[in-house]
C-alpha cells in the first residue's frame, strides 16, 4: 500500500499545483457563496414553487451539501478526467508499466487521487457554507452536525463514484474524451431525473447515486403538511424568480436518516470500488499503440513497402529557389482550419453533421436555444486546443520566435475558430435572415466570438485546456437550462436587445484584449 | 553582421540565475557551445532566438538591439530547439508550409523549396504521412528542414544531433559546414566530438558564465602537455582520483587504463603523455571553474 500512497501523493500534487486548479477553486468558492443567496435575491438554489426554507443550520448545511454534490459531480468529472491520459502523453506510463505495480493498484491510486482533488474542493465549499451560515442567518443556533452529516452522506459517496467513473471512462474509452463527456452527462442526467422522481420506494432510494432525493422528499413533505399543498415539483440548482414574487418560508429541521438510506450510500461506495476493480481487468497498461494504433501501424507498413529507399542527398542551400517574403495570415488560417477539422475522430463529425441537419428542420427556438449550444459544445476540445495546442505539442518555440506572432498567429487562430463556429451555426443564421430577424444573427456572431475568445483567454491564462472545458460545459448546461445570466447566444428574449449586443461586444473585447496582453508577455518569457 | 551579447543576465527567480553578466561576440562561422547541464546554453539560445527576455543586458545584431526589436532577427532566424514538437495530424509538407507562413516565406517557389528541403533531409518518401507516425530521427530531420526554410542568416541548433543515426549525423555535420560560410551558426551539444568536428570556435560555459571562448587549438592548448595515460590496479583508482582529474577509464584485462590531467604538472609513475583533445580541455576548464 506504500507505493499506492506515493503515487496518489505525487498525482495529487501534480494536479493541484496548477493555475487551472486554483482558478477552479476560486470559482467553486464563489459558487459556494451563491448556494446561500441573500433573502432579497431573485434566485434560489432549491425551489419548491414559491417556498423557501428559513436559513437555519439544517437548511444551509443540507442545501449547500446537496448543491456541492450535484455541481461537483457534474464538473468534477471534467476536472479529474485525463489522469491516465496524462501518463500516456508524458510517457510516465511506460515507466509505470515496467514496475511491479498491479493494474488494480495503479487504477486504485488514480481513483484515490481523483477523489482527493474533488475532496479538496468539497472542503472549501464546506468551509464557505459555514461562513455563509453566520453571514446570512440570525436567530438560529449553529449545529455542526447539520453540516458534517449531509456532506458525509451526500457528497462523499457521490464523489467516490465520479472518481471511479472517470477511471472506468479512461480505461474503456481511451483518448475519446468527447465520448466520455457525453456518456457521463447522460449518466448524470439520468441520476438527476431520479432525484426529482416522485416515487419514494426503496428502489428509488437505492438508485439515487447522489442520495439527495431523501432530502428533497423530506422538504416536499414539510411544505405539503405545513401549507396543505400538493407540491410535486422541486427544482434543483439555480432557479430564477422572474416574477419577483416573494418566497413563502417554512422551518425545516433536516432529514431523519434511516438505516436503509445509510445502506444505499454504502452500496454506492462499494460500487465505486467494484468499478475500479472491474476495469483493472481491461486496463491497457500503457500498451496503447497496440490497442489503439493497430490500423495506423498496418497502413504505415503497407506504405513503407512501396517506398524506394533513396540515398541521402544533403541540402544545397544555393540550389534552393529564392525566398519570397509573404507576411499575410491566410496560410495560417488555412492550416488552423485544417487542424481544427482533423482534430478528433472522423466519426464524431457524423454526430455533428446530424445535429447540423436537425438545426435546419427543428422549430427555430429549439435550433437556436438548444441545438446550437449543443453543436458548439460538441467541439469543446477543438476550442480548448485552439491556442493551447502549440504548447501541448511543444511547438511554441517556433511560434513565439516567428515573425510578429502576436499580430499574425493569434488572430489567425481566433479567426479560424470563429469561422468554424459560424459554419456550424449556419442553419440558424440562414433561417434568421430568411425571416428578416437580424438580432439573432448579430447575437450568434457575438456568441461565436465569445466562445472562441473565452477559449483563447482561459487557455492562455491557465496554460491548459481543462479549465475552459469545465467552464464551457457549465455554461452550455446553463444555456440549455435557459438561465438568463448564462445566455451568451441571446436566445432568451431581452427587454433591451441593443444593450445586450453592446454588453457582449464589451465582454468579447475584454477577453480578446486579455488574451493578447498575456500572450504578448508569454511569447518573450519562455 | 556580428551578434553581440553584452552583459546579459537572466534571473528566473531570486535564487536561480540562468546567465550572469554574460558577454560574447559571435561572427560568421560555427560557434560550438559546451557546458554541463544547467550551464545556461539553452537560456542563451532562447534569448538570441527572442523567446526569452534578459533580466539585464542587451543583444545587438548588426548594431540593432534585438531585445527591443525582436522582429529584426526573426526574419532571418533558423531555430531548432532542444525539445521541440510537431502537430501530429499534419504531414511533413503541410507542417513545413505552416512554419513557412510563420517565418513569412511564401510565393510560387515555396512548394519547390519545401520539396528540395524534404529531399535534402531524406523525407520525400514519407512527406505525405502524418508526422505523428514519424520516428525520433525523422522528426529531428523535419526540425532541421524547418530551420532552413527562410534562408536564415542566424542559425541556432540546440542539441541537433539527438536522435540522428551515425550516417545522419555525418550528413548534418556536412550541412553545417556548407552553411557556415554565409551564416552565424550557434550550436550546442553534449557530444564533444560533434562540436570538435563542426565548430570553428568553442565557447565553454558553466553556471551561467562564459569560461572561455576561442578557436579550438587555443582551447586545447590550455591542457597541452598535461594529459597522460597510465595503467592502474582496480583498487588504486579511488586514491588516484583524489590526486588527478580522471578523464576516462577503460578495462584492460586485470588493469584499468586511465586517461588523466595533472593538476600541477606532476604526472603519475609509468604514465605516457598523449595528445590533448577538446574533451580534455572542456573537462579541465569546467572542473577547475
Amino acid at each position: 500500500m506504500r507505493y499506492i500512497y506515493s503515487i496518489v501523493k505525487a498525482d495529487y500534487l501534480q494536479r493541484t499545483r496548477s493555475y487551472a486548479f486554483l482558478i477552479t477553486l476560486a470559482i467553486t468558492v464563489y459558487a459556494a457563496y451563491s448556494f446561500v443567496p441573500p433573502p432579497t435575491a431573485s434566485y434560489t438554489t432549491l425551489n419548491i414553487v414559491g417556498y423557501k426554507g428559513v436559513y437555519n443550520s439544517a437548511w444551509v448545511g443540507h442545501v449547500s451539501a446537496m448543491m456541492t454534490t450535484i455541481m461537483l459531480s457534474l464538473y468534477g468529472f471534467f476536472l479529474i478526467n485525463g489522469g491516465i491520459k496524462k501518463d500516456i502523453d508524458t510517457e510516465v506510463g511506460l515507466i509505470v508499466a515496467t514496475t511491479k505495480i498491479s493494474n488494480f493498484g495503479y487504477l486504485l491510486s488514480k481513483f484515490f487521487s481523483n477523489f482527493l482533488v474533488l475532496l479538496t474542493i468539497m472542503g472549501c465549499t464546506f468551509a464557505v457554507s459555514i461562513v455563509m451560515f453566520f453571514v446570512r442567518t440570525t436567530g438560529y443556533p449553529f449545529i455542526i452536525s447539520d453540516f458534517v452529516v449531509p456532506y458525509l452522506l451526500f457528497a462523499i459517496p457521490a464523489l467516490l463514484l465520479v472518481s471511479a467513473l472517470s477511471v472506468v471512462a479512461e480505461v474503456f474509452l481511451g483518448k475519446r474524451s468527447i465520448l466520455q463527456y457525453i456518456l457521463f452527462f447522460m449518466f448524470f442526467g439520468t441520476m438527476l431525473a431520479n432525484v426529482t422522481n416522485l416515487k419514494n420506494d426503496n428502489t428509488a432510494i437505492i438508485a439515487d447515486a447522489f442520495g439527495v432525493r431523501t432530502m428533497t422528499s423530506s422538504i416536499r413533505n414539510k411544505v405539503n403538511t405545513q401549507y396543505h399543498e400538493n407540491v410535486a415539483a422541486i427544482n434543483l440548482g439555480f432557479t430564477f424568480n422572474s416574477h419577483k414574487k416573494a418566497f413563502r418560508t417554512f422551518v425545516w429541521n433536516g432529514v431523519n436518516w434511516t438505516g436503509f438510506f445509510l445502506f444505499s450510500r454504502f452500496l454506492w461506495i462499494c460500487i465505486a470500488f467494484a468499478l475500479v476493480y472491474f476495469s483493472s481487468f481491461f486496463f491497457h497498461r500503457f500498451d496503447v499503440k497496440q490497442r489503439f494504433g493497430k490500423k495506423k501501424k498496418a497502413l504505415i507498413k503497407d506504405h513503407m513497402q512501396d517506398v524506394k529507399i533513396t540515398a541521402p542527398v544533403g541540402v544545397s542551400m544555393a540550389a534552393l529557389p529564392p525566398v519570397v517574403a509573404d507576411y499575410g495570415i491566410y496560410p495560417f488560417i488555412k492550416t488552423e482550419l485544417l487542424l481544427l477539422i482533423r482534430q478528433g475522430s472522423k466519426w464524431f463529425w457524423l454526430i455533428t453533421a446530424g445535429v447540423w441537419v436537425a438545426m435546419l428542420f427543428a422549430p427555430f427556438n429549439i435550433s437556436y436555444g438548444y441545438l446550437l449550444p449543443v453543436i458548439w459544445f460538441l467541439q469543446v476540445t477543438r476550442w480548448s486546443e485552439l491556442v493551447t495546442k502549440e504548447k501541448f505539442n511543444r511547438l511554441h518555440y517556433f511560434t513565439y520566435s516567428s515573425y510578429k506572432p502576436l499580430q499574425r498567429m493569434l488572430p489567425a487562430q481566433m479567426f479560424a475558430g470563429i469561422l468554424l463556429a459560424l459554419a456550424l451555426a449556419l442553419p440558424v443564421i440562414v433561417r434568421s435572415i430568411v425571416t428578416l430577424s437580424f438580432y439573432p444573427v448579430i447575437n450568434i456572431i457575438n456568441g461565436a466570438i465569445f466562445v472562441v475568445a473565452l477559449a483563447a483567454c482561459i487557455g492562455i491564462v491557465s496554460g491548459g485546456k481543462k479549465l475552459f472545458e469545465i467552464i464551457y460545459f457549465l455554461l452550455s448546461y446553463c444555456v440549455v437550462e435557459a438561465l438568463p445570466p448564462a445566455d451568451y447566444l441571446g436566445a432568451i428574449p431581452k427587454e433591451n436587445p441593443l444593450a445586450y449586443v453592446f454588453t457582449m461586444l464589451l465582454l468579447n473585447t475584454f477577453l480578446i484584449l486579455t488574451s493578447f496582453t498575456v500572450r504578448s508577455y508569454q511569447a518573450r518569457h519562455l | 553582421m556580428p551578434l553581440e551579447i553584452k552583459h546579459v543576465t537572466k534571473k528566473f527567480n531570486k535564487d536561480k540565475t540562468g546567465l550572469a553578466d554574460y558577454s560574447i561576440t559571435i561572427d560568421k562561422g560555427v560557434l560550438g557551445l559546451l557546458g554541463p547541464n544547467g550551464a545556461g546554453k539553452s537560456t542563451l539560445m532562447k534569448i538570441i532566438a527572442t523567446i526569452s527576455k534578459p533580466t539585464e543586458g542587451t543583444v545587438f545584431l548588426d548594431g540593432v538591439d534585438i531585445v527591443q526589436h525582436p522582429d529584426n532577427i526573426r526574419k532571418i532566424l533558423g531555430y531548432l530547439p532542444q525539445d521541440f514538437g510537431v502537430y501530429p495530424n499534419l504531414n511533413a509538407y503541410e507542417f513545413l508550409e505552416y512554419i513557412a507562413a510563420m517565418k513569412g516565406v511564401g510565393g510560387a517557389g515555396l512548394r519547390k523549396r519545401i520539396d528540395m528541403l524534404l529531399d535534402g533531409v531524406n523525407l520525400t518518401a514519407d512527406a505525405k504521412r502524418p508526422i505523428g507516425s514519424y520516428s525520433g530521427g525523422m522528426k529531428q530531420r523535419i526540425g532541421i528542414a524547418q530551420a532552413l526554410l527562410n534562408d536564415p542568416k542566424v542559425l541556432i541548433f540546440d542539441e541537433p544531433t539527438v536522435g540522428l543515426d551515425p550516417e545522419e549525423r555525418v550528413r548534418f555535420r556536412q550541412l553545417i559546414s556548407d552553411l557556415a560560410d554565409d551564416c552565424i551558426i550557434i550550436l550546442s551539444s553534449h557530444i564533444v566530438s560533434d562540436i570538435e568536428t563542426i565548430a570553428d570556435e568553442v565557447a565553454i560555459m558553466k553556471n551561467g558564465r562564459l569560461l572561455d571562448k576561442a578557436i579550438q587549438p587555443d582551447i586545447i592548448s590550455k591542457v597541452e602537455g598535461r594529459v597522460f595515460e597510465t595503467l592502474l590496479d582496480s583498487g588504486e583508482l579511488t586514491t588516484f582520483k583524489s590526486k588527478y582529474l580522471v578523464i576516462n577509464t577503460s578495462r584492460q584485462k586485470e588493469k584499468t587504463k586511465v586517461r588523466y590531467i595533472t593538476k600541477n604538472n606532476e604526472m603519475a609513475l609509468d604514465s605516457t603523455a598523449v595528445n590533448a583533445t577538446l574533451e580534455d580541455a572542456y573537462l579541465f576548464l569546467t572542473h577547475n571553474a
